[in-house]
Parts: structure tokens; sequence; C-alpha cells
């Protein structure tokens, strides 16, 4: 089995912490950190390291405004950070496609 | 050779997992206690009305039934609707499409056996509740799949209420104007109020 394809993945998403966060983001337009964190039972301090990671990576967006009164804090995929996912996706595949060929 | 074998078991696991994660993620989130609330209301208050006014045709039955369905139905989509205006998002997103298309069959279904029980006499119309609350069940059941957990109880809770009313009824029309209005309205209450005091006010970090 060619281990090339292992190698390529990008170290950014392929963190136990961060890739949750790529693929809850990659399937909606956007959300908010409350929703990040309760669905991924992360503390605040954990997530919001993540979040900064992937933010200074270029792969998400986040945007904080008000709501009848309260902070809110966004996040969004970037299209790089959509394209970089779409690429980590290939390569697992590769990985798994790979290894069913060589069985 | 043990650790490429051990890479391809992660990136099958890793893609089952990325996979469960977006199926959550594109979860209905609308706040549902407006929505449960209003229809809980209204079903109460047509009861009231439906005894007072003594509605006591199987035709009569399934019309008026029927036509506060619809003014339910028209109540949802409004409020569903007022929301994601608020909110600046899309009202018809995916989410909100998938909920719909789960939700058709069933719903469709009760909507032909209203249709049969305009033809009914009251001595068969008394089942026409159990029969909606069945298929009702079976709609929420469905549409739970896209939705925050508890709303497949929901569903479970108006089959069973609904085979609990065919095998407990009693064939009286007005009994079923209160079955009416205790199981869908009653129960539509109770759950919008448990959502208000639950659900997330606002997303605020």
């Amino acid at each position: 089995m060619n281990p090339k394809p292992f190698l390529q993945l990008d170290r950014v998403i392929h963190e136990k912490g961060r890739l949750p966060i790529m693929s809850l983001l990659a399937a909606a337009p956007e959300l908010s950190f409350t929703d990040l964190r309760d669905t991924l039972k992360m503390t605040d301090g954990n997530l919001s390291m993540h979040i900064k990671t992937l933010q200074e990576a270029g792969f998400i967006s986040v945007t904080k405004s008000f709501r009848q009164q309260r902070p809110l804090t966004t996040c969004a995929l970037t299209p790089a950070g959509r394209r970089a996912f779409a690429e980590y996706i290939d390569l697992l595949e590769q990985i798994v496609r790979q290894a069913k060929e060589n069985k | 050779m043990q650790s490429l074998a051990m890479q391809t078991d992660w990136a099958s696991e890793n893609l089952q997992v990325i996979r469960t994660l977006m199926e959550r993620s594109a979860v209905y989130r609308r706040a549902l206690a407006p929505v449960m609330g209003a229809i809980g209301l209204t079903g109460l208050a047509a009861a009231g009305l439906a005894v007072v006014a003594g509605i006591n045709t199987g035709g009569a039955f399934a019309g008026y039934w029927m036509t506060v369905a619809a003014f339910c139905l028209a109540e949802a989509f409004l409020l569903v609707r007022r929301q994601a205006l608020k909110e600046q998002e899309l009202f018809w997103s995916p989410p909100t499409r998938r909920v719909t298309q789960a939700l058709g069959p069933s719903l469709f279904c009760g909507l032909v056996a209203g249709l049969a029980g305009l033809r009914m006499n009251p001595d068969m119309a008394w089942l026409l509740p159990a029969v909606w609350m069945v298929l009702y069940g079976c709609a929420m059941h469905s549409a739970g799949f896209f939705m925050p957990r508890g709303f497949k109880l929901f569903g479970w809770g108006f089959i069973v209420a609904g085979c609990f009313w065919m095998r407990a009824a009693t064939p009286s029309l007005t009994s079923a104007n209160w079955a009416m209005g205790l199981f869908f309205g009653g129960a539509h209450a109770a759950y919008g109020l448990y959502l208000y005091f639950t659900e997330k006010h606002g997303n605020a970090t």
C-alpha cells in the first residue's frame, strides 16, 4: 500500500479536536460558538483554541455580533477551508480504496 | 504492514465520524416552542368550540377538524417563516426540506382518511381521532430523524395514544371532539411549554 496519501493529510484539519469542527461546519452555512460547543461537548477554552488555529490557517471565518443585546460568535468555513476539507476527505477515501484493492 | 492496516481502519472510522457529524450539523434548529404552543392552544380552543357548536355528524366532524389542521399548518408556516426572517436565514433550507419530506406521506394519509370521513356516518367517525393520532405520530417520528432528540418520542406518544383510543373510545362524537382537544391540543401545548423552558434562547457565547 502506498503510504503517500496518509502523509499528505493536512495536519491542521487532522487533529482530533479540529476535524469535528470542520465536519460540522461543512454541513451548515454557519454555526454559533454555542452550537459547536454543545454538539462537540468541548470546553469554551478548548473550542476557542481550535477555532483560533483554524482561523489562522484561513479555514474558517469568525464573526462577532450582537443578538438581543447578547454577544454572538458565529463560525463558517471559508472557500479555502471547504477546499482543504474536500481534499482531506478525498485522501481518506484513497486510503480506504487502496486497502480494498490490496486485499 | 500492521501500521498500514491501522491507518486504513482509522481512515474508515474517521470517514464514518465525519458523516455522522455532518448529519448532526444539518439537524433542523428552529425554535419549536412557539409553534407547538400555538398549535396546542388552537387545538384546545377548537375542541371547546366543537363541543359548544354541537358538531355531531361524521362529515361535519371531519370537515371541522381538517379545517383546524389547515389553520394549524398555516400558523406553523408563518411562525417558522417569521423566525427565519428574524434570524436572516433561508426559510426553505435543506433541514426544512428534509423535515417536510418526512412529514409528507403520513400527513397525506391523514388527509385521505379525513376526506373519507366526510362521507362517514357518526357510528364510524368517532374512530377518526385514533387514525389521525397514529398517522400524526408516524409523521412526527419520521421528522424526528432530522430534528432534536425527543421528537421521535413525541411521535411515539401519539401512536400509543391513538392505539389506546381505538380500544378505549366510546362511540360518541362529543368524546371524539374532546379527544382531539386533549390529545392534539393538550399534548402540543404541554410539549410547547416543555420546550419553552428547555430550548436555548439565543446563541450567545
